[in-house]
């Protein structure tokens, strides 16, 4: 021990001086100042502009085309072979996290790309969920009806509980964990979560489970009513009817949430936060942690299990605060219980934007590596899609002007987010108390709300990191 | 033969990045089933075809990803011409690549899985201080061959043991001396340091001022940054108004902010700049506001920059590493790469190989004998094999003593204006691992 405290006195570091440099040279506090007061502005806007036009703007509705229901058992059978593929690659694939299409797939193309997609254009991940098409085979097995059994929930008070209780779980892992990237390891936890999760839906139906248990079905299902396309049920002509919408509108109309869905939701906000605030020298000053010479995950899994947490408990107080703030405000006659959980879905074009900004970046390099490991799973020199040899050009992300674009970029997401979801607030307060001036009355802390989070968005993309 | 991919057997493709990483899977078997593959003749001849296995932990994710792509893509060309070439005792390299997350518990955890799970005959390519410091005593423990390409000063100190070398790369107290000379004779005699508050720049505030002084020099001011600091102007102050030379050495993302800012106080007329390319590794040095170190010097382990006088060797390297001339990836000029520190990893394969030759090496029951072949080495000629230049071995310290280039950075590159001898960085010994049981 003492040989290596001695050691420690001679050590070179290479804390790396490239992109998150350059943005420290960028005039990222204009952009801080000019996202609040556009915020804040389009609050102003909103407050004397009459509701209505929005209301009906939000139900606008074009029907695009019906798919087939039998599509959506195929399409998860291919899912669960590619699923099942991935496992086999974890385990016996290239130990080399960026060469092994598992941590590759999962992390960055479904955690990171698809999360954005379900946002932006619809809920692809009812169509390939690889839960569904093995459910249906072991419920028939079971001699039940495995068809799509309509809306339902999770008995008794479960609601959204074991999506959030899945979801910090998930988050831990991918924040806080050492090594949630290591190919075996992630093939080994996916498998038991799998499993768990293919028998809760036997036991509690595959529809209640993937909505309120499973957490990132739910989470996908949640995200994806901010989408151009939705889907809905034809019974009659066993067909999902896909809709067209516009942005955001398919969350004014969403029943309001439970408590354990209002914390759903932002647990998801606030654990990308954290993974933005954990990088940051100031996090890493207040924690102890040198940021040139941070000593890696392992020697901070407690104080970032307490971060993760406590920005969750930080989240939800403000949230829950600005909202009651409002409801004393307005006087409104509605439950404050309806009123969060109604106004919790104006949180979700945050969480995008949040999951945009922080995965941006990571996305245009390893998704490039993940495009190379696919053609080649085993390492045994196969080339399935002809990439097995591209050379991934990371130099994307790299110098002045890059970092010039991508903080553009990340800046416009995140004030675009924020901006959406005022508007949003604000359709969903009209909708609750019916009348314009209380929907302005009540926003107003919240407005507040998420200007703050409008600069601490920014202020987390511009900060210097070190972790 | 990392990568039953014909394109490591067979010089058609340009190397990739999983050219050489793939483990065999198969063993026996991939050679087997491409028999008939040139690369696969010679090694049919050997003994045993079996593969050395070679354990490259990798800092791949952490902070340290951006090296750790680097000393991957170095390794990966180094192993492919070894292979190539026929392998190391007739036996084709196998590199297992493990991830540590730059992360010094999961380093020992990678350096018991190498030993246990992989059964490899070497473990190499550390580079973070802290990884190195923590998987040394395992190294130990398990008497496993561990070559790591650090440039720290732990390995030289005598304070790690004797199954631990750094052969392909110098370390940073021989480094810092040996600039000294050159510093006091070129750009002034008053110099004053700044450096980040904490080990690494300790290396530089403690090793350089008796060089300074050694050379006719004087080290008139050492100010030390907090690591959280992110602007720099409320510490020129302190600079002494008579200082020659501005000695800096600050790393991470907040060093274009500290150039910036230097910049703006001392405007076009301040103290001649000596810097460690460690502070701008991997940065394209034709970014805006870097213009003001034109004019500045920068230590350089390996130049970056494809110097006029190149020899064969530092354009093979070059060449077979996938790097242009502005020592950015070829065909995707910003992904500058780490050539400063980079080659340690190609040197370090050869030196492996020579010492499992020297050592007769048949596997794992030799390594005592690896061990001893690798402390008997004295010196590495400059070649193909060691394209930074020619070095001495220390087999007492486990540590090589070698050349380090000065640059001066004018036109948005770093062009060599000094080679330092080889004895400009020698000390006295701290250790001798040979006195250590095997």
């Amino acid at each position: 021990m003492s040989a290596g405290l001695a050691l420690a006195s001679v050590e070179p570091a290479f804390a790396h001086a490239g992109d998150a440099g350059f943005v420290l040279l960028l005039p990222t506090g204009y952009y801080l100042v000019g996202g609040a007061l556009a915020v804040a502005l389009s609050f102003a806007i909103l407050a004397v502009v009459p509701p209505g036009p929005l209301a009906r703007l939000a139900e606008w509705r074009r029907v695009l085309f019906a798919a087939p229901w039998e599509w959506r058992l195929v399409l998860s059978w291919l899912s669960f072979a590619g699923f099942a593929a991935l496992l086999l690659a974890g385990w016996w694939g290239s130990r080399d996290p960026l060469s092994n299409p598992l941590p590759l797939v999962f992390w960055t193309i479904l955690w990171g790309a698809l999360t954005i997609v379900e946002g932006l254009v619809g809920d692809f991940w009812f169509w390939i969920n690889p839960w569904y098409g093995p459910y249906r085979l072991l419920a028939a097995l079971r001699g039940r009806s495995g068809a799509e059994d309509g809306e339902r929930a999770l008995p008794g008070g479960l609601a959204y509980w074991p999506a959030a209780v899945l979801f910090l779980g998930f988050a831990w892992f991918e924040l806080v964990y050492p090594a949630p990237e290591d190919p075996a390891r992630l093939a080994t936890v996916l498998l038991v979560y799998y499993l768990a999760n293919l028998a809760a839906a036997l036991v509690f139906g595959y529809s209640a489970w993937v909505r309120q248990g499973e957490c990132l079905s739910a989470f996908f299902r949640m995200i994806s009513r901010l989408a151009l396309f939705s889907g809905r049920r034809d019974e009659k002509a066993h067909k999902r009817t896909i809709d067209l919408a516009l942005p955001g509108a398919r969350l004014i109309s969403a029943d309001a949430l439970p408590a354990s869905g209002i914390l759903f939701l932002l647990l998801a906000l606030s654990s990308v936060s954290f993974d933005g605030l954990s990088r940051t020298f100031t996090w890493l000053g207040f924690v102890g942690i040198n940021p040139l010479d941070f000593p890696g995950r392992s020697a901070v899994v407690g104080v970032n299990t307490a971060g993760l947490v406590g920005m969750a408990v930080a989240l939800c107080g403000a949230f829950l605060l600005a909202v009651w703030l409002g409801h004393l405000l307005c006087g409104s006659a509605v439950s404050f219980r309806r009123t969060a959980g109604a106004l919790a879905w104006s949180i979700i074009p945050i969480s995008l934007a949040y999951h945009i900004a922080h995965n941006l970046t990571e996305i245009l390099v390893n998704a490039q590596y993940a495009l190379a490991a696919i053609s080649d799973p085993f390492a045994l020199g196969w080339d399935l899609f002809g990439t097995a040899g591209m050379h991934v050009h990371a130099g994307i992300t790299a110098g002045y002007d890059s970092a010039w674009a991508i903080w553009n970029s990340q800046a416009a997401v995140i004030i675009a987010g924020h901006v959406l979801a005022v508007l949003v607030a604000h359709a969903i307060a009209w909708r609750l108390h019916g009348s314009a001036r209380k929907a302005v009355l009540s926003q107003i802390p919240l407005a507040l709300l998420m200007v703050f989070y409008t600069v601490f968005g920014l202020w987390l993309l511009a900060s210097p990191t070190g972790a | 033969m990392t990568d039953k991919r014909k394109s490591s057997l067979i010089l058609t493709t340009p190397l990739t990045r999983r050219t050489a990483l793939k483990g065999l899977a198969g063993g026996l078997g991939a050679a087997a089933a491409l028999g008939t593959a040139p690369g696969f003749v010679r090694y049919a001849q050997a003994a045993s075809s079996e593969p050395i296995k070679i354990g490259f932990e990798c800092h791949r994710t952490g902070i340290g990803a951006a090296y750790g792509r680097w000393y991957e893509r170095t390794t990966n060309a180094a192993v492919k011409l070894i292979n190539d070439a026929g392998g190391i005792n007739g036996r084709p390299i196998q590199l297992i690549i493990e991830d540590d997350g730059t992360d010094a518990k999961r380093g020992t955890e990678v350096m018991e899985k190498f030993a246990s799970e992989h059964k490899v005959d070497v473990v190499f390519g550390t580079l973070f201080s802290n990884v190195v410091i923590a998987n040394g005593p395992t190294a130990g423990e398990l008497k496993m061959p561990y070559y790591v390409v650090s440039e720290g000063h732990q390995v030289a100190s005598g304070k790690m043991n004797r199954y631990v070398f750094q052969p392909g790369i110098t370390d940073v107290k021989s480094q810092v001396m040996s600039v000294a000379p050159f510093i006091v004779g070129n750009l002034g005699k008053k110099v004053t340091q700044i450096f980040p508050d904490y080990a690494f720049g300790y290396d530089h505030r403690d090793n350089l001022p008796p060089a300074i002084e050694k050379a006719g020099g004087k080290v008139m001011a050492q100010i030390a940054i907090p690591p959280t600091e992110k602007s720099f102007t409320r510490y020129f102050p302190q600079i002494p108004a008579d200082t020659d030379v501005i000695y800096h050495v600050m790393v991470g993302p907040a060093v274009l902010t500290f150039v910036k800012e230097m910049g703006e106080f001392y405007g076009s007329k301040g103290p001649q700049l000596f810097s460690f390319i460690d502070s701008l590794e991997a940065v394209d040095m034709a970014t805006p506001g870097l213009e003001f170190l034109n004019g500045s010097h920068f230590w350089e382990g390996s130049p970056r920059y494809l110097q006029a006088n190149a020899g064969e060797a530092q354009k093979f390297y070059r060449d077979h590493v996938g790097i242009d001339d502005n020592g950015a990836a070829k065909g995707d000029p910003k992904d500058v790469s780490t050539a400063g520190h980079m080659f340690g990893c190609w040197e370090t394969l050869y030196v492996i190989k020579k010492a499992m030759e020297d050592a007769g090496y048949q596997g794992p029951d030799d390594k005592k004998k690896l061990i001893e072949a690798t402390e008997a080495m004295t010196a590495f000629a400059e070649g193909k094999e060691h394209p930074q230049g020619d070095k001495t071995f220390n087999g007492k310290i486990h540590q090589c003593f070698g050349h380090q280039n000065i640059s001066k950075f004018e036109d948005k590159k770093l062009t060599v204006v000094h080679r330092t001898s080889i004895e400009d960085g020698m000390y006295e010994p701290e250790g001798d691992y040979t006195t250590e049981k095997l």
